[in-house]
């Protein structure tokens, strides 16, 4: 028994050219398959088939461990396939962990009586027994995405589609996760369909690479496969250019005991912080360790302890209006940035009120064409894929050129060459604007070399790092 | 209580006192759910909140009906007390009520569609999310250069828009965790229905239809 993909062609309402073109595909049973491809190649939109979640147009077929989607009573469906997807808040209907699985159960019909060894093997499973009770909300977006794989667990789908499910997670919760994923697939014959951009780790994992690329899908050989992963493999990502600061660098945000904390939860215990102007730094720290909360505090979307002065003046003191120019923040949601409707219609706010001089109609076209955007000018945002939602939110963002940009995740949901046009943009616009940048990114492909500075956090505590050897 | 039972005592007293004019029944009525709120433990905080509030409205309310010299001071008791059972009501339900407990009751007890019932718990989960969501579309918005206040529609417009990508999202994640519109599920805890709680709910409107036929003139 296989899963198979016939004769697949999918064209979204009011767009001429098909996303899917009579794609065919075959994934054995008990097989570790890795989709990858460019951003807006398609490859949500075929999770999302196969999970049903869209209709099947007609004439193409999928086949789930044997059986017709379409002959699948939708009752039955969860059992054959279940999908984990990219945005971990977003995906539970109840408040607690004990209270989503039990949701699942009870739309499997399993009686009250079985659940609670069915909850308790499959949070086992995953290794989150200890957090059976706590809200969904107050979780992490690692932990989030462990209670998800636990639902699938529970409910012991045959297919389990991930879509880009590590995006924001960071290595150690990725790791947990992938182990998972493999004693699936290998001790309890899961077919496993995992979409993915970001190809570092996958090695020692996977039975097959799938590429995904104008409409078709292909199947790499296994050098194919080996040269596609040798291009995020581990020692690119270290960053060997990175340097302590100096004591003469000039300091624009600092920190006075600063702490943070979430609810009851110290995220960072308090300690003095100096960013320092005109550098890029970049912050790294596991998953839900409070890397995002920083940046939150830095433009006072959230509370913390102690001071924070920009130029040496409180930015408690500081009118809001004008500190937003100074000190800006580029969010994890690319939507969240966004106030008009089509792309041009954003590119036209940011030009108004942004720094007009620099980025002139020409080059901002230039900057369009570089992150391929050009034929999307017109678009309405929100029907763009997550990665060029993202390149626009980048470009509004630059566009506004503040004193400090803060970017939380900038490359989350890029392909290879997206994160290259990217960079190389920050970099110019950065060098040119004397820009201070500060990012968090969990994605260290291509950062060797871009960022200046590396501060690490870890052990509740932030601390500026040497180069890698 | 069942809380289905207990929502609908609470939804049939406030319709008849709406169309009734004892204010010796609402004063009852008032009281009565003050004493079930103590009972409950409601917080001193809370209590106190939910009396200033409806204290400013309904002194504003009877201040101006008697600006206007038209009305009996009848008429303005019971508005006045009118309100107060309102609120009152409302914070013992509310207070009194897991959320969880009722979408489940609803479902099993009212028999009401599941779609409906996690429905409304879906959406008193996202609460905290929209209170989040605006503060942070004004932060996006200054950042890039624009103000938006309270009447802005563009904050609207972004909220609407993040709530409608909210229940997509949430359709997807109910299907995709097994959940089929109309299909039997079973039930993990059952909201138990006694013979009690409907003694309770035919006792109160007895003791409410009483009070009202003594009361009306």
């Amino acid at each position: 028994m296989t899963t198979a993909i016939r004769n697949l062609t999918f064209t979204y309402p009011n767009q001429e050219h098909p996303v899917l073109a009579d794609l065919s595909a075959t994934f054995p049973d008990g097989s570790f398959n890795l989709l990858t491809g460019p951003s807006g190649g398609g490859k949500s939109t075929l999770l999302k088939l196969i999970a049903g979640l869209l209709p099947l147009p007609t004439g193409s077929q999928i086949i789930l461990a044997g059986q017709a989607l379409q002959e699948l009573p939708a009752t039955q469906r969860a059992s054959q396939v279940a999908m984990l997807f990219q945005e971990p808040s977003t995906q539970f209907t109840m408040d607690t962990v004990l209270d989503e699985l039990r949701f699942a159960l009870e739309n499997q019909q399993i009686s009250a009586a079985e659940m609670p060894a069915k909850i308790a093997a499959a949070l086992d499973f995953v290794g989150i027994t200890s957090l059976k009770n706590r809200h969904l909300t107050h979780l992490s977006g690692g932990e989030q995405q462990k209670v998800a794989l636990a639902v699938i667990v529970a409910m012991d789908s045959k297919v389990i589609l991930l879509d880009e499910p590590f995006a924001s997670i960071d290595p150690a919760a990725r790791l947990d996760l992938l182990q998972n994923l493999v004693q699936l697939s290998q001790a309890h014959g899961k077919t496993i369909i995992l979409a993915d951009h970001d190809l570092s780790l996958y090695e020692r994992w996977i039975d097959h690479l799938s590429v995904l690329e104008a409409g078709h899908l292909t199947t790499l050989s296994p050098e194919a496969t080996q040269q596609r992963l040798a291009i995020f493999s581990a020692p690119q990502r270290q960053l060997t250019h990175v340097t302590l600061p100096d004591r003469q660098l000039p300091v624009i945000l600092q920190g006075q005991d600063l702490g943070l904390r979430q609810g009851t939860r110290q995220l960072i215990n308090p300690q003095d912080l100096s960013l320092f102007a005109h550098q890029i730094t970049l912050i790294t720290g596991p998953n839900g360790s409070g890397k995002s909360t920083l940046l939150r505090a830095l433009v006072r979307l959230t509370d913390y302890q102690g001071t924070l002065t920009y130029d040496g003046i409180n930015i408690q003191k500081r009118r809001r209006k004008a500190y937003a120019r100074q000190v800006a923040l580029m969010f994890q949601s690319a939507s969240a940035q966004f106030l008009n409707v089509t792309v041009a219609e954003e590119i036209a706010l940011s030009h108004k009120y942004g720094r007009q001089t620099y980025f002139t109609p020409e080059r901002v076209d230039q900057l369009l064409a570089q992150l391929n955007l050009t034929q999307q000018r017109d678009q309405i945002i929100y029907t763009l894929s997550g990665g060029q939602q993202k390149k626009v939110q980048l470009l509004c963002m630059l566009m506004m050129a503040p004193q400090v940009l803060l970017l939380d995740e900038p490359l989350k949901g890029l392909d290879y060459d997206s994160i290259q046009a990217v960079l190389s943009i920050l970099k110019t616009v950065q060098h040119d604007l004397q820009l201070t940048l500060i990012m968090i990114s969990h994605q260290l492909s291509g950062l060797d070399g871009f960022v200046t500075l590396h501060l690490q956090l870890a052990d509740c505590q932030l601390r500026y790092q040497e180069a890698d050897q | 209580m069942n809380p289905t039972i207990k929502l609908s005592l609470v939804i049939l007293i406030a319709f008849e006192i709406s169309f009734t004019q004892v204010w010796m029944v609402n004063l009852a009525l008032l009281i009565v759910s003050l004493l079930l709120m103590i009972y409950a433990h409601v917080s001193f905080k809370r209590l106190l909140w939910l009396t200033a509030v409806p204290l400013f409205f309904a002194s504003a309310l009877v201040w101006s009906l008697k600006l206007q010299g038209s009305t009996t001071p009848h008429f303005l008791g019971v508005i006045f007390t009118r309100i107060f059972v309102y609120v009152y009501l409302g914070g013992w339900f509310s207070q009194t009520t897991q959320p969880l407990a009722l979408a489940r009751s609803l479902e099993q007890n009212a028999k009401l569609p599941a779609k409906f019932a996690y429905g409304f718990l879906a959406a008193f989960n996202l609460m905290p999310k929209i209170q989040a969501e605006v503060a942070t579309i004004k932060a996006a918005a200054l950042m890039r250069g624009q103000v938006l206040h309270i009447w802005s529609p563009q904050l609207y417009f972004k909220v609407i828009l993040a709530a409608m990508n909210w229940s997509d999202q949430l359709a997807a994640a109910m299907t995709s965790h097994g959940f089929v519109e109309g299909a039997p599920r079973t039930y993990a805890t059952t909201i138990p229905l006694r013979h009690r709680d409907w003694w309770l709910l035919g006792l109160s409107l007895l003791l409410v239809q009483l009070g009202l036929f003594c009361g009306l003139p």
